[in-house]
Order: C-alpha cells, then structure tokens, then sequence
C-alpha cells in the first residue's frame, strides 16, 4: 500500500479545512422501519447544491452539532442530484439525536469521502447485489445509477433480506424494482411470518437458490457482518472468485481521511482506501481484523 | 562556516529570538516536563534537560484542539473556523529523536488530504535542536535511524561543546536565522572538532541496542498468533501512556462541547489501547486488550513501513521509561518469533 491517489475522486468540498462541515437541510423524512429511517437533504448554500458531486460508494462525516459526528454511506444515487439522502439506523449517540430532527433541522456535512464502486469494470457485467438489512443503503445508491444507465449493464439480480417483513427498508425501491422487468427482485425474511407471501430464509441460503451465474458476473454484498461472512463462501460455490465480490466495510471512525487512525485494517484506512474492497483485497490485508 | 555560543548567553540568545518568535523551551513549571512558552529568564534546563515527558508533538497536534465553533441563530447554524493565529513558534532544544518523530508525523498529517492545523503550525515553527550529553538506560536512538546528535530533522542544530554549543545551521530556514543572530559568535577549527569528540562520546552512551531487521515480516507471519500476543500483552494495564506520550503516535478523537446552541468541535489525543476506540454500537474489532497491544505494535513496526517506508518508532524510550508495569517494546520486538528461518 502505498499513499492513496485521492486526486481522481470528487472533490470534497470544504473550503482549505477538510474538517470544516456544510450545513445542510432536511427536507423530508422516511420512515423505513422502527429503527432505521431515511432523512432527504440539501445544502443551504444553493450554489455548492449546484456544484456538489459524488459517486456511488462514497460515505461523507454527518455532525449533529452539539453531540457529534458519525460517518454514513450517501444512499442516493449520483443520477438523482436533486437532494442527497442518509438512511441511519438509531444504535448510537449521534444516530439517536439524528432520530430526534425533524424536517428543517440543520445538520453538519462534509464530504465525499472515500472510494466508490467501480463503475468501469461493472460495465457490460451481469451484477448481483446482496443484501441484508440497512446493508442496502449503500447497495441502493448503486442500483439506482446501474438503472438510469440501464444499457451500460447486463443482468441484474438483486437478493434482499431482513429479520421480519417490518425489517425491510426502502420498501418503496423494492416494489420498484420487483416491477421493473429488466431486474430479478428477490425479497426474503429469517423466518416465517404472517402475510408473507415472498422468499423465507436467511439471505446466504436463499441467494444459493437463486443461483446466479458467475459468468461475467460481479457480486456486491452489504449487511451485517454475518450475513456478509456466510455470502463469500456461498458465492464461491456459485463460481465466483474473491476478485468478482465486492462490498462495503464499517468501521468507527472520526476523521474519514486516514489521519485519526482507528478504522485501519493493517496498512489500509478503511475511511481512506475503501470503504469498497474486493473480497480479494480483504483476503490480502496484512491483518485479520475485518 | 559554523557558529557558537557560551551556555551562560543561552539567555540573551532566546530573549533575541522571541521578538521574533514565540519561544517554546524545556520547562517543567506545570510539574510535568515538556516544552513550554519560554518565561524570559529561566535557562536552568539546561542543567535538568534529558528529554521532555510530553512530547514536542503537543506544540503542533495539542492534547486538546479547537477546530471549530458553531452557534445558532433565527438564521441557523454557523459555523466559525479558528482564527489563523499564524504566531511563528521556534522550538528550542527538541531532541533529535522527537525531530525525527515529527518527520514521521508529517508523513500522515501530509498525506492524500491535508490536514490545516498540523501543517500550519509546522510552517511556522523553526525547530532548534540540542544534542543530547546524557541519554537514558530506555533510549535506543541509535537502532531507529537516528542518534542523539543527529541534525536531519531540524533546522538549527545545537551540539554541546563544554561551555558552548557549536550551533550549525541544518535548513535554509534556520540559515537565514542564523545569518540574522548577532548573539552567535564564529566558532573556531577546534570548537568543530570538539563538536566531533562530544557526538561520538553521545552516540557510545546510547547502550540499549534493537535488532529491527526483517521485524515487518516477522510481525506479518506472526499476527495470527493469539498465544503470542496474549503472552504479549498480559501484564499490560491499557492506561494508554505508551501511546498519549509517545512522539510519533497521532490517534485523536473528535468531540462536541456544546451549551445552549453554542459550541466547540474540538479534537483531543486517543489511544489505540483504549477499548472504546474501536467500539461500535453493535461491535468492536479490538474488544481484546490483546488485539490493542498487537495493533500498537504493528501499527509501528509493520503497517507505518509498508504505508511510509519508515519504522515509526525512534527509540527516544519514553513508553519504557513512564510504563506502570515495566513493558518494554524493545523485548517486544526481539521476542516476535522468526517463523520463516526456522525457530520453530
């Protein structure tokens, strides 16, 4: 590893300060389920609204001033500029008091950070996303650009689960794709449950039944380090390589640009070199610890 | 050509130096040695001066840093950065292994995205080194790159030559101060070579020794190695000392202080030895005080070489010297097993 070449990835917008955060405005609220909810925003600054860019992938730092700041993926799409969208679950300090704002309340941005998925090799490929719980706010971002360039990607199959049907996110966007002809939407919950009419079974199990092709195929996983842990091998035995799954990490971190120093992996700032890496990648760290 | 200075003049010398700079200089008035803005008078460090217990690093990253204020109005949030204080710091006496800790330093602070406080007050600082006559029993300087008169990283340096120091200019930086110090007399051809007897006399006293070659790869074969590193880390107490003083260690937190819609961001000194510097609300990767102790380790001697080519460690002994329970990273790294020419 050597220093990361940050020079082709969106400018971060923060005047000469990379700690300096915009102020940004919620202008709606989602609630996706009784934990997680989806907070539309925009910048108060009209023009930096206008000039603001990012790729899917990205995370940015979120201040709820007076409690502190919290790192989150950008769960909107890069194709749909109009606002920026934030899908928390409330676990923490800051994503409790990000639960207590309301529609209007300011909230502290800066950013982008990170890398993004790497759209250039996913041209042409079948894709299959791989999803668990709040684990699709990153996995969205990505689904929603792949959409509105339709003609860029081939195949697309989407594998979603949740503990209970009231577990799902984004419910909207699943019916969405259910409906869209050109995407395989596959929803699952854990375990039975009244009215559930979709997939049962947890979300390694039923991608096995899926059974997506490798062929010209690249995976990317998101959701809870279980689900994450039992994907791997159950996309190897479909026939992918480490090099054809990606996915996103989480770590605590404070900074987001690789100098407060806790969310390394050995050698690699996961706020800094990922946080998308190829399961490749992960098997090569020079640490264990992911 | 080089100059000197008589120790007795060290006084007029700084009081010169402070109508330029504001001059941070040994001191032990807080009851805990480290550099200090300098009271005008006071030269007597240089009899009690081995090396400071906070490390000079707390001139450029504080223990505890503004970054910002906000406050709200019927307006909104706004946000106030810091005013530029842009005061021009020189550093007196820093101790070569603290100058090279800031090298290291800079390499973070530097790389991919700038960070603006660091580098502002290390723009403008002038670092004066000193030479040290009387290195510690916990000291290994001159197995980490350095020794304890090396000039490599500051801009003046300062080599003790009885009842003078030979002062010799390193940068332009400190070139042009020089050049602009009336208080520096000529040195002569035998001040420069007693300057030569004293560094060789400094380096022999140097007598702790590390082996660090090939240590990269040994951690790297060793990391999996839980029995080792709970050996490692058993007496260990996570006080986080090791890591809070040491020269080149740059974790820091970044907190919130608010009353009534008023307040500060503001960042302060962490500790990988700290459990709760990893911890997620659902999980924690370093919940283990042994997977901390691991992290330091290789964080240092592994993962700051493969990232920066350097052993961020620089043998200025503080974390033997101020360890609760006498751990030792030089035992540490001489017992990380050698799996690949075969110990076992």
């Amino acid at each position: 590893m050597t220093v990361s070449d940050i020079s082709k990835r969106p400018k971060f917008f923060a005047q000469d300060n990379v700690y300096m955060p915009h102020i940004a405005v919620i202008e709606k609220i989602i609630e996706e389920t009784p934990g997680v909810s989806t907070f539309h925003f925009n910048f108060k600054d009209k023009k930096l609204a206008k000039e603001f860019s990012f790729e899917s992938g990205q995370f940015a730092q979120y201040s709820v001033f007076g409690v502190g700041e919290a790192p989150f993926c950008i769960s909107s799409s890069p194709t749909r500029p109009d606002h920026l969208e934030l899908a928390v679950q409330r676990v923490g300090r800051v994503t409790n008091a990000l639960h207590r704002l309301g529609v209007g309340a300011e909230i502290g941005f800066r950013g982008p950070y990170g890398n993004s998925f790497p759209l250039n090799a996913l041209k042409g490929k079948n894709l299959v996303f791989v999803g668990g719980g709040i684990g699709l706010a990153p996995l969205r971002s990505l689904i929603w650009n792949v959409i509105d360039n339709r003609d860029t990607y081939n195949k697309v199959d989407i594998v979603y689960g949740a503990r209970t049907p009231a577990d799902l996110c984004f419910r909207y966007d699943l019916e969405a794709w259910d409906k869209d002809k050109t995407i395989n939407m596959v929803t699952t919950i854990d375990r039975e449950a009244e009215g559930w009419t979709g997939k049962v079974g947890m979300v390694p199990k039923v991608l096995e039944e899926v059974a997506p092709s490798a062929k010209d195929a690249v995976a990317i996983v998101c959701g809870p380090p279980i689900m994450i842990r039992f994907t791997f091998p159950a996309l190897e035995k479909l026939g992918f390589t480490p090099a054809q799954m990606l996915t996103t990490l989480e770590k605590r971190m404070k900074c987001g640009i690789g100098k407060c120093g806790r969310c390394n992996i050995g050698d690699v700032y996961v706020c800094r070199d990922g946080p998308v890496f190829s399961y490749e990648q992960i098997k090569n760290f020079a640490s264990s610890e992911y | 050509m080089a100059k000197k200075i008589s120790k007795k003049d060290i006084a007029q010398l700084l009081k010169t130096w402070s109508q330029q700079f504001t001059v941070l200089a040994p001191s032990r008035a807080s009851g805990v040695a480290e550099m200090a803005e300098w009271d005008g008078k006071d030269t007597s460090f240089l009899d009690w001066y081995r090396n400071t217990t906070v490390p000079p690093k707390a001139s450029f990253l504080p223990p505890m840093e503004e970054m910002f204020r906000f406050r709200k109005d019927e307006e909104g949030y706004r946000i106030e950065p810091p005013d530029k204080n842009g005061r021009k710091q020189l550093l007196f006496g820093i101790r070569p292994c603290d100058a090279r800790a800031m090298a290291i330093l800079d390499m973070t602070f530097e790389d991919a995205y700038k960070d603006p406080y660091y580098l502002e007050k290390r723009r403008n600082t002038v670092l004066v080194g000193m030479g040290c006559t009387n290195p510690c029993e916990s000291c290994f300087c001159t197995s980490m790159g350095t020794s304890p008169t090396d000039p490599t990283n500051v801009d003046i340096m300062l080599i003790d030559i009885g009842d003078h120091f030979l002062v010799e200019a390193v940068t332009d930086k400190g070139k042009e101060l020089i050049t602009k110090t009336k208080d520096l007399k000529e040195a002569a051809k035998s001040d420069e070579a007693e300057a030569e007897k004293s560094k060789e006399t400094s380096y022999n006293k140097v007598v702790r020794k590390l082996d660090t070659k090939g240590i990269k790869d040994k951690l790297r074969d060793s990391f999996d190695d839980e029995e080792f590193w709970e050996k490692t880390a058993a007496k260990c107490i996570s006080c986080g000392i090791c890591t809070l003083l040491c020269p080149t260690c740059y974790c820091f937190d970044i907190n919130d202080e608010t009353d009534k819609g008023e307040g500060t961001r503001f960042r302060s000194w962490d500790s990988c030895g700290f459990s709760a510097y990893t911890k997620m609300p659902m999980e924690n990767p370093r919940s283990e005080k042994w997977r901390r102790v691991r992290q330091k380790v290789c964080h240092k001697y592994e993962f700051y070489p493969m990232a920066f080519d350097v052993i961020a460690c620089t043998g200025c002994g503080r974390c033997i010297r101020l360890c609760p329970v006498n751990w030792d990273i030089t035992q540490v790294i001489e017992s990380v097993p050698d799996r690949v020419k075969g110990a076992k």
